[in-house]
C-alpha cells in the first residue's frame, strides 16, 4: 500500500480500525493523512463518537 | 402471579424492544424473549443475589439473540432488503476527496450527557436496513468480535467489512441529520 492515501482510503481505514487492528504501514499512512487533512480528522473523531455513544446507550439503556 | 413472575412481564416490552432492534423480526424477537424468560421461571434461583433484574435478563437475552441469529442464518445471510447504494459514491468525488466535508460534532460529552441524544441513536440504528442493521448491532450491542459474526451466520469476511462499512457512514449520516444539524450542538 501507498503511503499517501486519499481521503476515501483513509475512511475505510478509519472504519474499519473499530474492527480491526491495523497494520503497522495502514496506521502510519492513515495517521499522515489526518495531520494534513482536517476534515479526515474530523470524520476519525465522528466515528469515535459513534463507537462512544453505543458504549454509554449500553450502559444507559440496560440498567434497571 | 407472584411477584417474580410480574416483575418480569413488567420488563417484557424492554426486552422486546432490544430483540426488535437485534433481529428486525418480529417473530423471532417474540421467540427470543419468550425463551429468556421460560429461563428466568425455571432457574429464579440464579438470579438471588443479584440485584439488577434487568441486566440479569438482558444477559440470558442475549444468548437467545445468538440462538435465533445462527437459526435463521440463511435467511439473514441471503437477505435482499438490503439498500445496494454506494454511500462512498456520494460522499467522495472520483479522485477520493470529499464532496462535503465532515462537520466538527463539538464535544462529546455535551450529546452523551443528554437523554434526547440516545433517542436519536436508537432511532438512527433501528432505521438501517436488514443486514446491515443486524450485523451493526451484532458487533457493538452484543459485542462479538468479526470472525465469530462471520462463524454465526457463515458470512465471508469481505461481505462483513462491506456491511460494517455501510452501516457506520449511513448511522453517521442519520445522526448528523438528526442531531448535530439540529440546535441541540
Amino acid at each position: 500500500m501507498k503511503l499517501m492515501m486519499n481521503c476515501r482510503e483513509a475512511t475505510n481505514l478509519t472504519l474499519q480500525e473499530l474492527d480491526r487492528s491495523l497494520s503497522w504501514r495502514e496506521r502510519l499512512g492513515v495517521r499522515m493523512h489526518r495531520l494534513i487533512c482536517p476534515p479526515c480528522l474530523k470524520f476519525s473523531r465522528q466515528a469515535q463518537l459513534m463507537r462512544e455513544s453505543m458504549g454509554r446507550w449500553k450502559q444507559y439503556s440496560e440498567r434497571d | 402471579m407472584t411477584e417474580f413472575t410480574s416483575e418480569l412481564e413488567r420488563l417484557r416490552p424492554q426486552l422486546m424492544r432490544f430483540a426488535n432492534l437485534q433481529l428486525k423480526n418480529a417473530a423471532w424477537a417474540e421467540d427470543a424473549v419468550s425463551e429468556t424468560l421460560l429461563a428466568a421461571l425455571e432457574r429464579p434461583q440464579s438470579f438471588a443475589g443479584q440485584s439488577q433484574l434487568k441486566t440479569w435478563l438482558i444477559g440470558i437475552l442475549k444468548h437467545k439473540l445468538i440462538d435465533q441469529l445462527r437459526r435463521h442464518s440463511r435467511e439473514i445471510s441471503t437477505s435482499t432488503e438490503d439498500d445496494q447504494a454506494d454511500l462512498d459514491d456520494l460522499l467522495f468525488a472520483a479522485d477520493g476527496h470529499w464532496r462535503t466535508e465532515p462537520q466538527d460534532w463539538g464535544d462529546p460529552e455535551h450529546s452523551l450527557r443528554q437523554v434526547e441524544f440516545f433517542k436519536v441513536l436508537e432511532i438512527c440504528v433501528e432505521q438501517l436496513p436488514g443486514l446491515q442493521g443486524r450485523l451493526f448491532m451484532m458487533r457493538e450491542w452484543l459485542e462479538l468480535e468479526t470472525d465469530e459474526i462471520c462463524k454465526q451466520l457463515d458470512i465471508s469476511s469481505t461481505n462483513l467489512w462491506v456491511m460494517l462499512h455501510r452501516a457506520r457512514l449511513r448511522l453517521r449520516e442519520c445522526l448528523q441529520q438528526s442531531w448535530f444539524s439540529g440546535t441541540q450542538v
